[in-house]
C-alpha cells in the first residue's frame, strides 16, 4: 500500500510538472484542413486457392475485385472539417457463384440433366456483385487545437448484406502535442439478406425431393448408385431452419495513446474491445459431415476424384450450412514504432495481438521501409507477416460431426500463418506545380503487394492513388 | 491488477519524458512518419480483414460493416 502511495505522488509530480510547460494560447490561429482535399485510389485484386467454403472448404477460391475509393476532405471554417469517404467494389468470384453450382440441360429422353463441381465457376446471378460504402464524418478542434472531438454515420450495401453504422470519438492532446490520448466508439447495425446453397433452400421449404428444384433430377449415393427418393436411403440436411435472425450487430470501442519520443521516433498503442451479437454465420457457406451418407447430383464416375480439379461435373449435396455461435468478443491490441533514420530513410513498424472467445489466436508483425530517392520521388519496401490459431469450430471438408451445436469449414478460421510482400512508388510534388482546371495534384501512388498463406491461397494487388488539392 | 497498474503508471511518466517543441517536429511531421496505415493500402488492408479472423487496433475499421468475419 505505501509502495502505490509513493508511486501515485511521483506520478502526479511528475505530470504536474509536464502539465506547467504547457504552450500559451497562440493568438494566431492556423486552419486545421486549409483547402479542399480529394484522394482518389483504384485498386484491382485477384486471389485464388483450393478451399472455397462456399463448397465446405474445397474448391475454387478464384476472386477478381475491382475497387474504387475517393475521400474529399472539406474545410466548413478554421476549426471544422467535413469527409466524405465513398467506395464501390465490384468483383467477379467463381467460389460465391457456387450457390447454385449446376448447369442444367435435357437430355435425349426429355429428362431433366444437372451437372456441376466445387472447382467450376458457375454462370449464376451470385457469381457478380456491387459493395457499396459511404461514410460522412465531421470533425471539431478546439481554438488551441488540443481537442479534437468527431462524429460519423456510415452505410454499406451488396446483394446479401446490409450495414447503418455511426460513431464518434475525442482526441487529447497535451504536453505541447507531445502526447495524444484518444476514445471513439462505433456501432453498426447490420442485416442479412440470406442466400444460401441452392439444395438447402429448396429443401427448406418442403422437404420433397420429387418437388421443385429435385423433380425430375437423379440423386446419387457414395457408389454412384441413383437412390429412390421415396426410400430411407436419401439426403436429408441436418436442420431444415436455415437462418432465423437476420441481425448481425456490432458494438466497439478503441483506445489510442501516442507519444512523441524525441525529434525522430514516436510510439502509439491501439486497443479495441469488439463485441458481435447476432447470426455470425455466413448462410452462403456450405459444411459436410464425416458422420452423414454422401449424396451427389452429376457424373457418378467422377465421384471418387471428387476432392480434386479434375472433377468438373459432379456435386455433393450440403449436409448444412455453417452454424457459429450467436455473439463474438474481439481484443485486438496494436503498437506503431516510427523512427526517422534520415533524411533518405524511415523505418515503419506495426504489431498487433489478437485473441477472441471464439479460440482464436493471432500475431501481425509489418515492416515498412520508404525510401526517398529525390525530393519528390519516394520508394516503399514492406513486408507482412501474420500467423493465426483455427477458431474451436472449425475443421476441413468432411471432418466435422453433426452432433456439435457448431462447425464451420471456412479456411479464413482455420489455423494458418501468411506472408506479404510489397513494393511501392509515391510522387509528392508539395508545391502543387500540375493542375487541371482547378485540381491542383499533390501526390500519386503506385504499389503492388504479394500475399500468400499457408493454406494455398494466394493473391495480388495493385492500386494506384492521387491526391490533389481544390483552390 | 498490480501490473495494470504499474503499466499505467509507466505510460504516464513517458507523457513526462520528453516535450519535442513544435519548430523541432520537421522529422516527425514528415508524411511517412504518420502513424497509421498509408492511404494506399486501404484495400489491401480490406482484404486481410476479409481473409484473417483477426481485425482492428490500428487505427481504423474494427469490425461491422460486411459479412465477414
Amino acid at each position: 500500500m505505501k509502495k502505490i502511495i509513493v508511486l501515485i505522488m511521483l506520478l502526479i509530480a511528475t505530470w504536474g510538472n509536464s502539465q506547467t510547460k504547457q504552450d500559451s494560447i497562440n493568438t494566431y490561429k492556423k486552419r486545421v484542413l486549409e483547402d479542399i482535399e480529394i484522394y482518389f485510389l483504384t485498386s484491382y485484386y485477384t486471389q485464388d486457392g483450393d478451399n472455397a467454403a462456399v463448397t465446405g472448404g474445397i474448391g475454387t477460391e478464384e476472386l477478381t475485385d475491382l475497387a474504387t475509393n475517393i475521400v474529399i476532405s472539406i474545410p466548413l471554417n478554421d476549426d471544422d472539417v467535413l469527409t466524405i469517404d465513398a467506395t464501390a467494389s465490384s468483383y467477379t468470384s467463381a467460389s460465391s457463384s457456387n450457390l447454385d453450382p449446376f448447369t442444367r440441360t435435357e437430355g435425349a429422353d426429355g429428362k431433366v440433366i444437372l451437372i456441376g463441381s466445387p472447382w467450376v465457376e458457375s454462370s449464376g446471378d451470385s457469381r457478380q456483385d456491387i459493395w457499396f460504402n459511404g461514410n460522412v464524418g465531421y470533425s471539431h478542434a478546439s481554438d488551441d487545437r488540443n481537442k479534437i472531438w468527431s462524429a460519423n454515420v456510415n452505410f454499406a450495401a451488396e446483394y446479401d448484406y446490409t450495414s447503418i453504422g455511426f460513431g464518434g470519438g475525442y482526441s487529447w492532446l497535451f504536453n505541447k502535442k507531445n502526447t495524444e490520448f484518444g476514445i471513439k466508439g462505433n456501432v453498426f447495425l447490420d442485416t442479412w439478406n440470406p442466400q444460401s446453397p441452392i439444395e438447402l433452400e429448396s429443401f427448406s421449404d418442403d422437404q420433397d425431393l420429387n418437388n421443385g428444384f429435385f423433380r425430375g433430377v437423379d440423386i446419387l449415393d457414395q457408389n454412384g448408385e441413383v437412390i429412390d427418393k421415396n426410400g430411407t436411403n436419401i439426403w436429408n440436411p441436418v436442420s431444415t431452419t436455415l437462418v432465423d435472425d437476420k441481425n448481425r450487430n456490432t458494438f466497439s470501442v478503441s483506445f489510442s495513446f501516442s507519444q512523441i519520443l524525441s525529434k525522430n521516433a514516436q510510439i502509439s498503442f491501439f486497443l479495441d474491445l469488439v463485441q458481435q451479437n447476432g447470426w455470425l454465420s455466413s448462410p452462403l457457406q456450405r459444411v459436410y459431415f464425416a458422420d452423414r451418407n454422401n449424396y451427389y447430383i452429376g457424373n457418378p464416375s467422377s465421384i471418387p476424384i471428387y476432392t480434386t480439379p479434375q472433377n468438373i461435373d459432379v456435386f455433393q449435396l450440403a449436409d448444412d450450412i455453417e452454424r457459429l455461435p450467436n455473439s463474438r468478443f474481439k481484443i485486438p491490441i496494436g503498437m506503431r514504432f516510427n523512427y526517422y533514420i534520415n533524411e533518405m530513410f524511415v523505418l515503419r513498424t506495426y504489431y498487433r495481438f489478437y485473441t477472441d472467445d471464439w479460440g482464436v489466436t493471432a500475431h501481425t508483425l509489418d515492416l515498412e521501409i520508404p525510401v526517398k530517392i529525390t525530393d519528390k520521388l519516394t520508394l516503399y519496401a514492406a513486408y507482412r507477416y501474420y500467423t493465426q490459431t483455427k477458431a474451436d469450430y472449425f475443421a476441413p471438408y468432411e471432418v466435422n460431426l453433426s452432433s456439435q451445436d457448431f462447425y464451420t469449414s471456412d479456411f479464413d478460421l482455420s489455423d494458418f500463418n501468411s506472408n506479404k510482400y510489397s513494393i511501392g512508388i509515391s510522387y509528392t510534388d508539395i508545391f502543387t506545380k500540375m493542375h487541371i482546371w482547378k485540381f491542383y495534384m499533390k501526390n500519386a501512388d503506385l504499389r503492388y503487394s504479394h500475399y500468400d498463406r499457408s493454406t494455398g491461397l494466394t493473391s495480388d494487388i495493385i492500386s494506384i492513388g492521387f491526391k490533389s488539392i481544390f483552390k | 491488477m498490480k501490473r495494470i497498474i504499474y503499466l499505467l503508471i509507466a505510460a504516464s511518466l513517458l507523457t513526462s519524458c520528453v516535450a519535442v517543441k513544435e519548430y523541432e517536429k520537421i522529422n516527425i511531421n514528415d508524411p511517412d512518419m504518420v502513424l497509421s496505415s498509408l492511404k494506399f493500402s486501404k484495400f489491401e488492408t480490406y482484404a486481410q480483414v476479409y481473409r484473417e479472423s483477426a481485425s482492428g487496433a490500428n487505427g481504423g475499421k474494427s469490425g461491422g460493416g460486411c459479412g465477414c468475419n
